[in-house]
């Protein structure tokens, strides 16, 4: 103890003789002060000197001194603090005084950052600088400032699975090389996302910012009590993807006692819809005791366009335009599913599912089929008792609380305005007004991928439903959400890349009616309208010859026998396939050509062996085409046998000479083929007109 | 050596260019020595004669002096500073950024300008603190007191004002606190606030008002200020000793004057 306190004793005496020798006299303080402050002052210029970027370009300096290239590297090196200057878009980006190769296509051998060139990309450096793509902090001149999210600047570096979102602040077309970020606005429609978020299509408020539409067609409520029953409500409630594994209709995580109330809820609104689903059903046709007979209508019929259903192995093949059929039995009443079957249209006018002409006999072998894909185990579990008034009004207050009618339409419940949070300025949301749930890192990427996989991490009080995605779709919306900057709002509108507008193009006249009645629009697309599974019709009068479309719309065969989804029968009389294939023919013509010049007459044997030897040898094109069946192996673009059957002579020679004119996204290679090849090769494919043996010889 | 330093100082005092600017000659005399500091104008602000006692680092412990060193570093600092800075909303912030990452010893600046704002108030508040309660603000010094309070309101006013100049999200909060004090003065408040922030909202012409404020009209209110401040000392006697005469016996007026 007396030693301790000796010590400090004699530390004390030591420190005041050296505060002595310093301060001592006023000569020594000032001395010493004069010399404290000299050392500060040269701590300035010394920091100045040492900065991080100084450092980093003497290292590329060192790197490029003995590549063969040096010479050059180092004559286009400049030092010093480097920027990219846009007053326009207010882009101060430093980031090219560290990263000095960007622009050195020569360095592509070099992986060290920063000394990386830039990967090709549409864009020049120059016209967007780095941050309005790559996000960070362009002023800064450190690496730690620059790349990561400090107090004085929230957004780090975006991560580079999320670097396609950049793109869509500009571009609202679909642009090839961001299929992340098309998929992920896809996903948006497709999942409902945009029946209760606001978002729009265009960033920001700006001119053309219509609002997105939803593509999720959620069926009417109104009638529901037709269509299936209280406890197939419930189960589907509790679980959607025990029902149907590609259901977009998320879970809400609802107690026993909340789907119940619901489901009592629907069951009671529900209003009879007339008596297209009372009829009586068929008795049952004859053939209806072969089990294979409606297999074989619902492959005829091509449901598998549109429809899922699990294979006995447990794997799902088929469309995801409509529903999945998996166990379709267990869900639907038969007479409902029989007036469904009969005339889609009745139960739902603004479904996608085409009116099939189908007889009696038909409807009930598909019907029976479909009834027998059940599965016992989903409602196993469920027993309601009737429900109550108070379950009923419970019911309805729940619909209400967890916005149901923002997707469906239900009686006496009033579609809510604005749901859920807008969106259309999600991608540049600041941090700080953000309530992170633990565990989820501090930027924006990461809070909205945790959000969207795990909204009720976030509080039970969330009343976002939690959907079932994989990584990659989770990954697809999160780079969509982030491209809703408003730095997106504010760029210069001739930067801006509109999306192509949605058409309402509506065939006139009877044929539009019958048009409209075999939903041409959900598979196929005319002027700028309807879906993407099936070929463009808007010049198919140009391009196929009358009796071939004839015959294919009253039995359509396989064109691409690879493909799973075709063209299914409808059944049509002749009267319809006639005034079908007349407006077709008349009205979907290009202005590019006239389809009957060229006709076959004008071509000599001659010109036949001539486009022979250019198809077999200059162009080479049984890589992909087969002509004859019995040589060729080609498989990657159709068969080619009766190509001279379907196909006009006009357009064959136009497509020749340039592919991508008529069909914008073939895989046919344009090889700049001359006039007079294009002809010769015309004759030689308008001689293909008879089917191999082998198959039947059709036509 | 030291001789022949004196001998060309002597030199120097001789010439006509040093007489010309120090006109009362140099001399051992105390009449040369009054005579030399009434005739600077910078030193004529202090007492003719001054207490080796006063000047004992435990008296005032320079808190005074300090202050004023703090003013200086922040008037040299703050008009380089000037030279960045433009008080709009879109480039004010880049502009911090400017000084932080690309104009030389720019972060050397703005941080000790920054750093001796702080240990201003610090100082002016110690100072005042110091002579309260050593009693220095009696008789005579009462006027000088109230001077120094103004000064306080100042040094104050200048630090609030260049708290909204980097435009971040502290500045724009505090000031937004800062303003709705303001308009809780009875009656005139929300005029006093609109007055102050040129509008409702902290905002562009808040901005404007504020680097005005802080740049010109306060630092002039404060040299000026600081100019009495120093003058008054002199004039109430010289630094506050503590000592009993120099209370009983205040000096009204000065036998050189």
């Amino acid at each position: 103890m007396g030693l301790a306190v000796e010590r400090v004793r004699e530390m004390g005496r030591k420190l005041a003789a050296l505060y002595r020798f310093l301060f001592g006299d006023s000569v020594r303080a000032f001395g010493s002060l004069s010399l404290i402050l000299l050392v500060l002052l040269a701590v300035v210029p010394a920091k100045d000197y040492f900065r991080e970027w100084i450092r980093i370009q003497s290292q590329y300096l060192k790197l490029i001194r003995n590549r063969g290239d040096a010479a050059t590297l180092q004559r286009r090196f400049q030092g010093g603090l480097q920027q990219v200057w846009l007053p326009r878009l207010g882009v101060v980006d430093r980031c090219t005084t560290c990263h000095v190769a960007l622009r050195e296509a020569s360095m592509a051998d070099v992986s060290l950052q920063p000394f990386r060139p830039h990967p090709v990309i549409p864009h020049s450096l120059d016209q967007f600088g780095c941050v309005f793509c790559h996000r960070g902090q362009g002023a800064a001149t450190t690496v730690e400032e620059a790349h990561s999210s400090t107090k004085a600047w929230e957004q780090p570096l975006l991560p580079a699975r999320y670097l396609e979102s950049s793109c869509g602040q500009c571009h609202q077309d679909a642009p090839p090389g961001t299929p992340q970020l098309n998929r992920g606005r896809k996903l948006l429609a497709s999942y409902g996302c945009v029946n209760c978020h606001t978002l729009l299509t265009s960033s920001g408020l700006s001119p053309g910012g219509a609002r997105m539409k939803a593509t999720d067609d959620p069926p009417e409520l109104t009638h529901i009590a037709q269509k299936t029953t209280r406890e197939w409500i419930f189960a589907w409630l509790k679980n959607p993807q025990a029902y149907a594994g590609s259901a977009t209709m998320p879970n809400f995580e609802l107690s026993d006692a909340d789907a119940r109330d619901i489901s009592a809820f629907l069951i009671d609104q529900s209003t009879p819809l007339g008596p297209a689903v009372e009829a009586k059903p068929p008795s049952s046709p004859p053939g209806a005791d072969d089990p294979q007979a409606g297999a074989t209508l619902y492959g005829e019929s091509f449901c598998a366009s549109c429809h899922a259903a699990q294979n006995a192995a447990g794997i799902l093949t088929g469309g995801d335009v409509g529903p999945e059929l998996t166990r379709v039995g267990s869900k639907v009443r038969p007479e409902w599913l029989l007036a469904w079957l009969r005339d889609p249209h009745q139960l739902d006018p603004n479904t996608a599912m085409p009116h099939y002409r189908f007889n009696d006999k038909q409807l009930g072998l598909l019907a029976s089929f479909l009834e027998s894909k059940t599965d016992s185990d989903f409602t196993a579990n469920v027993h309601l008792e009737a429900a109550t008034k108070e379950q009923i009004e419970h019911g309805r207050t729940l619909v209400n609380e967890r916005g149901c009618a923002s997707c469906h339409q239900i009686n006496g419940i009033k579609r809510p305005d604005n749901f859920a949070p807008e969106l259309t300025a999600v991608g540049s949301r600041p941090l700080a007004k953000i309530v992170f749930a633990p565990g989820v890192p501090y930027d924006l990427s990461s809070y909205l991928e945790a959000k969207i996989r795990e909204p009720h991490s976030f509080g039970t009080a969330m009343k976002m439903p939690k959907f079932t995605l994989a990584t990659s779709q989770v990954e697809a919306l999160v780079t969509a959400l982030l491209a809703q900057t408003d730095r997106g709002a504010t760029v210069p509108a001739d930067l801006r890349v509109a999306g192509h507008p949605e058409s309402d193009y509506q065939p006139a006249g009877s044929a539009g009616k019958l048009m409209d009645d075999l939903r041409c629009f959900s598979c196929h697309s005319i002027n700028g309208r309807g879906g993407d599974m099936a070929p463009d019709l808007t010049s198919e009068g140009s391009s196929v010859q009358r009796s071939w479309l004839l015959d294919f719309l009253k039995n359509p065969n396989t064109l691409r026998p690879a493909l799973i989804r075709r063209m299914p029968r409808f059944n049509l009389t002749d009267a319809e396939a006639a005034a079908l294939t007349d407006y077709i023919m008349t009205v979907y013509q290009t202005p590019a050509f006239d389809s009957a010049s060229l006709p076959a007459s004008s071509f000599t044997a001659e010109d036949r062996e001539h486009g022979r030897q250019l198809f077999y040898s200059k162009y080479a094109c049984q890589s992909c085409h087969i002509v004859d069946p019995n040589n060729d192996k080609g498989y990657i673009g159709p068969t080619l046998t009766v190509v001279g059957v379907r196909r006009t002579a006009a357009w064959i020679f136009h497509y020749l000479k340039d592919p991508q004119a008529l069909r914008p996204a073939t895989l046919e290679p344009n090889q700049h083929i001359s006039g007079e090849d294009a002809r010769a090769l015309t004759a030689f494919l308008m001689a293909q007109t008879k089917a191999p043996p082998q198959q039947g010889g059709k036509k | 050596m030291a001789r022949s330093f004196q001998n060309y100082l002597g030199d120097l005092r001789e010439s006509r260019v040093w007489q010309s600017i120090f006109r009362s000659g140099s001399g051992p005399s105390n009449l040369h020595r009054s005579q030399a500091i009434q005739q600077n104008l910078y030193l004529h602000l202090f007492s003719v004669k001054s207490r080796r006692s006063s000047l004992a680092i435990g008296v005032t412990w320079y808190l005074g002096t300090l202050s004023m060193v703090t003013f200086l570093i922040l008037v040299a600092t703050g008009i380089p500073l000037m030279l960045y800075y433009h008080p709009s909303v879109p480039q004010a912030y880049a502009d911090m950024k400017d000084l932080q990452f690309a104009v030389s010893a720019g972060l050397f600046l703005r941080n000790l300008h920054r750093w001796s704002a702080h240990a201003m108030v610090l100082l002016v508040f110690a100072h005042m603190f110091r002579v309260f309660y050593r009693g220095a603000y009696r008789p005579p010094r009462e006027f000088n007191w109230v001077i120094g309070v103004m000064l306080l309101l100042v040094t104050l006013f200048l630090s609030y004002t260049g708290y909204l100049l980097p435009w971040d999200q502290l500045a724009f909060w505090a000031i937004t606190v800062g303003s709705n004090i303001m308009s809780a003065v009875p009656l005139l408040g929300p005029k006093i606030r609109f007055l102050t922030l040129g509008g409702n909202t902290v905002n562009a012409n808040a901005l404007l008002r504020f680097y005005v404020l802080h740049c010109v009209i306060l630092p002039l209110a404060g040299g000026m200020l600081v100019g009495i401040h120093f003058w008054r000392i002199r004039k109430d006697g010289g630094l506050y000793s503590g000592k009993s005469g120099d209370e009983s016996q205040p000096q009204v007026s000065q036998p050189h004057e």
